[in-house]
């Protein structure tokens, strides 16, 4: 435990030096204390985004189904931040979130040399992206990321209402660019809280849709991470 | 793999501290303390649908007495239940019993012997039973389809009523906590040759809420009433004729008020339970050797639920079941150390419920069935019984249940009991019938395995299914589970005073219906039904020590280990790379072994420690119980699909529950107690318990004096 806070605090102290030479927001290697907020920081190779918003429910249809305004969060996994909606048609994005839909730039979603699968195992493990492995493309109603409970990334438990990320799925993601990059998603969940099941359907739908992951980008355009 | 060395070592340590208790046996014969002694000359009747000494039975048996009952002030069977050891009490659908880490789904709970109908989820609520005509209750754990069919998977509970047709009698009042009253009031007596008995119980209870910051109660307010009547009538010497009718009416109040995003939504609603038993024995002694009994059984339970709501999405739930049997049995003494037990049934069954469909429409099912029993003692000190159950069912697979036990005694300081069985449970009607759909956030729809095929292809057809699951093409005819039981233990009597039974189980369960995502609807909500899946296991170890400390002191120590797991789990988990959880980070690592549970919702390590002090001659008497449970898992936080240790738990407890009481001469007895004396309340785990709570209770006991 001693040993565990005085890693973080190295991380932390770390974190605090290396965000002094970058633009973005003060990076802190385990954000525990993130109030909910969009956030991007980068340890080494190792990129993590919190709280990334992918169109929260705004109402409930007279069916009592959830709904948002139906719109994509798109990012660069190359530069590391948002994209402006504006720019869908183009390469400037690699992946983009709504609800538990994600796409990839490819197929029918944009005009990217993008594509991903879904690998079993974990992030560490991954080093290299084996030659015979297929990237899959968008191709409407089908997603490079398969949707549903239990088919992609995510498993869905209708009685408790609650999405969680399956642990041991490995997004193998090819950029817009056809580079290359592996992502793990960590939460569903604003702050990366899972609500308990006894948790109002109320507290289950207004912290959800809120992406946590952790990604490497490879800029050399190898397969080996 | 830790908890198992664990385990392991454990029962080593036993075993030689065993050893050491009988290399110094002394004085054999004094070695059983009366007390003991008593308690293994009582009677038993359930391990072998006969009349058996407790300690001539072959597979593990408790009694409960009446007076155990009393004396903990137990006012429903749940109340007694929950401070037997190895024994959980689940807390969905109502109260339901855990035996040897099963389900409440498997535990078969008689009446006199005929079982109870109406379970919610395959939970048999057992707060619809009061404990105030009880004479004893006896608790067979194991296996024991092979004499009572369906259900008896885990094990059976038979409450044994009292039958005093002596002109005695008795009226009590209890008052406590929540504004809970229990009222008792019995009495037997004969005219001319006629017996009958009468008894009545009102319970009811303000119910109480345990949630913080809410209004929705955690315990319903509930008003039940129990009246039963029992007839005893000799036809002649050979001949005796048994009857009962009990009927149990439960009335529960439930308003709620429901917020979702910001809608409230207000709910009133009743529960109305309405449970019949009637009952009709002959009894022939043919010969000295040969005796028949005829038993006639009918039973209904209907249950209906109503709840109106301000948003005009109300709720209307109704539930008939109805189950009638004929049965005879027949008991032979073959020589004077064989004896048979043969016989024979028929069963129908009926289930109307708008869970279903309509609730005019009937479904049913028609059992027929045999049994034989062989009992053996090749010498005194050793009992071999064989025995083979065969159900015929029209609506699903047939099963056929064997049973062999074997008790060996080999000194009046030491016994050993090993048993084998097979059990069996049926598909429920649920499992077959059921339709329905949850409406709320999230709705989603569970279909019975009967109709579910045709539905979804209805649905289909409709244009109204996005995709279809794997698990879909394993729609079948559903197959009853089964259980193949292993029981081995002992009873000692290591030093004086002490008594000390250990018993080892190991449970085998195929074909465990489980319900599976089925399709997904293009509006996303999900359709489950019901298919044969899971193997699984229990196994572990109980163990109960008694000390007679001093006069009339008197401790009794319980615990249960307990281990189980979902084989194809454990064998993928083996493989590897096919189950992760999450790490503090919130980053996926490979499960192992060791952070694997198993079923969810059983604890590992359970233990009851029970002080009891009774003056010699009765007058008073105070005890301490106090009733361990260590942390369970309860749901699947990392969404890996299993139970393992990174996962939610609840909280472990322990229940202490205090009572005293005074005897007066001219038969009143005064008693007062407090329940839950730490106040642990867990409102979401355990919504059955409430805090703390007091009571006090006055019973007057009467006796007419023969003419």
């Amino acid at each position: 435990m001693k040993k565990q806070i005085k890693w973080i605090g190295t991380l932390a102290i770390a974190a605090v030096l290396f965000s002094a030479c970058e633009k973005d927001d003060a990076p802190v290697a385990i954000d525990k204390t993130n109030d909910g907020t969009f956030k991007v920081f980068t340890e080494g190779n190792v990129t993590t985004v919190q709280n990334l918003i992918a169109d929260t429910i705004i109402g409930l249809n007279p069916m009592g189904i959830p709904y948002g305004t139906g719109k994509f969060t798109f990012f660069s996994l190359e530069n590391k931040r948002l994209v402006a909606s504006t720019d869908s048609a183009t390469n400037n994005w690699d992946i983009a979130f709504r609800g538990t839909t994600i796409l990839t730039n490819s197929g029918t979603s944009g005009p990217g040399n993008g594509g991903a699968f879904v690998q079993v195992g974990t992030f560490d493990a991954l080093t290299t992206i084996s030659n015979d492995s297929t990237f899959r493309v968008d191709a409407v109603p089908n997603y490079a990321i398969p949707t549903g409970s239990g088919r992609g990334w995510y498993n869905y438990d209708g009685p408790n209402n609650l999405v969680t990320p399956l642990p041991g799925r490995i997004m193998v993601i090819r950029t817009a660019n056809g580079k290359y990059a592996k992502l793990e998603i960590s939460s569903y969940y604003k702050k990366a809280i899972t609500p308990s099941i006894s948790a109002s359907d109320d507290e289950k739908l207004r912290n959800q849709r809120y992406y946590n992951f952790r990604f490497t980008y490879q800029p050399d355009g190898s397969k080996n991470f | 793999m830790k908890e198992h060395h664990m385990g392991k070592k454990w029962i080593l340590m036993m075993a030689a501290q065993f050893s050491v208790g009988l290399l110094c046996a002394q004085d054999l014969k004094k070695a059983a303390d009366t007390l003991f002694q008593k308690e293994l000359n009582e009677v038993v009747v359930t391990a072998t649908r006969n009349e058996r000494k407790l300690g001539n039975v072959a597979v593990p048996v408790s009694i409960i007495s009446q007076k155990t009952i009393q004396q903990a002030a137990s006012l429903r069977l749940k109340d007694i239940l929950q401070e037997q050891p190895g024994l959980f009490i689940t807390s969905g659908f109502g109260a339901g019993v855990q035996m040897q880490g099963l389900n409440p789904d498997y535990t078969l709970i008689l009446v006199d012997g005929e079982p109870l109908v109406g379970r919610t989820s395959g939970v048999l609520d057992l707060n619809r039973l009061t404990v105030g005509n009880i004479r004893k209750i006896e608790i067979v754990k194991g296996p024991s389809s092979g004499l009572y069919g369906s259900e008896a998977l885990a094990g059976v509970i038979n409450i044994i009523t009292d039958k005093s047709y002596d002109g005695s009698g008795q009226v009590s009042a209890r008052y406590g906590t929540y504004q809970t009253v229990d009222l008792n009031g019995s009495a037997g007596m004969r005219f001319g040759k006629l017996g009958v008995q009468a008894f009545i119980n009102h319970f009811r209870t303000d119910g109480y809420s345990i949630r913080p910051f809410s209004v929705e109660r955690s315990k319903l307010p509930i008003s039940r009433t129990t009246p039963q009547l029992q007839l005893n009538m000799p036809l002649g010497s050979r001949t005796t004729w048994n009857g009962s009718v009990r009927y149990n009416h439960e009335y529960i109040k439930n308003e709620i008020t429901v917020t979702n995003n910001g809608l409230s939504t207000v709910s009133n609603g009743r529960e109305r339970n309405r449970d019949l038993n009637i009952s009709s024995t002959l009894t022939h002694q043919f010969h000295k050797n040969l005796k028949s009994s005829l038993r006639l059984y009918a039973t209904r339970f209907e249950g209906s639920q109503v709840l109106n709501t301000n948003n005009g999405a109300g709720y209307d739930d109704y539930f008939l079941q109805q189950f009638y049997r004929a049965e005879n049995q027949t008991d032979i003494n073959l020589r004077k150390n064989i004896s048979l037990t043969a016989g024979a049934g028929y069963i129908r069954e009926m289930v109307n419920s708008n869970r279903y469909d309509d609730k005019n429409s009937r479904k049913d099912n028609d059992v027929l069935y045999g049994f034989m029993q062989a009992e053996w003692k090749p010498v005194s000190s050793l009992v071999l019984i064989g025995g083979l159950r065969y159900d015929d069912n029209r609506l699903y697979a047939s099963a056929f249940s064997p049973k062999i036990a074997a008790k060996y005694t080999v000194n009046p300081r030491f016994s050993l009991q090993a048993s084998y069985g097979r059990g069996f449970k049926a598909p429920d009607f649920r499992q077959l019938y059921l339709n329905f759909t949850n409406t709320a956030a999230g709705g989603y729809s569970v279909l019975g395995a009967l109709e579910a095929r045709e539905t979804l292809a209805q649905l289909n057809a409709a244009g109204l299914i996005k995709q279809f699951e794997d698990d879909y093409g394993k729609l079948a005819s559903l197959k009853p589970e089964f259980s193949n039981g292993i029981n081995i233990g002992f009873t000692a009597f290591p030093v004086k005073k002490v008594q000390w039974q250990v018993n080892l189980f190991r449970n085998d369960i195929s074909n465990l219906i489980e319900s599976r995502l089925m399709a997904v609807r293009v509006d996303n909500s999900q359709i489950f039904s019901y298919i044969n899946v899971q193997r699984a296991y229990t196994q572990g170890v109980e163990t109960n020590v008694k000390y007679l400390v001093g006069k009339g002191f008197q401790a009794d120590l319980g615990y249960q280990f307990l281990q189980t797991a979902d084989k194809d789990q454990l064998k993928k988990i083996k493989e590897g790379n096919y189950y992760f959880t999450r790490d503090e980070n919130n980053f996926s690592v490979p499960l192992k072994r060791s952070d694997y549970i198993g079923l969810p919702n059983r604890s590992p390590h359970m233990a009851t420690v029970k002080l009891l002090y009774e003056k010699p001659n009765q007058s008073w008497f105070v005890n301490t119980r106090a009733i361990y449970r260590s942390k369970w898992v309860v749901s699947d936080r990392d969404g890996n699909g299993i139970y393992n240790k990174q996962d939610e738990f609840a909280r472990a407890y322990v229940l202490l529950n205090l009572s005293g009481g005074y005897h007066f001469r001219n038969g009143i007895r005064l008693q007062a107690g407090i329940e839950n004396a730490l106040d642990h309340v867990d409102a979401i785990n355990l919504p059955n318990a409430p805090g703390r709570s007091f009571y006090g209770s006055i019973t007057y006991q009467f006796k007419t004096k023969k003419k």
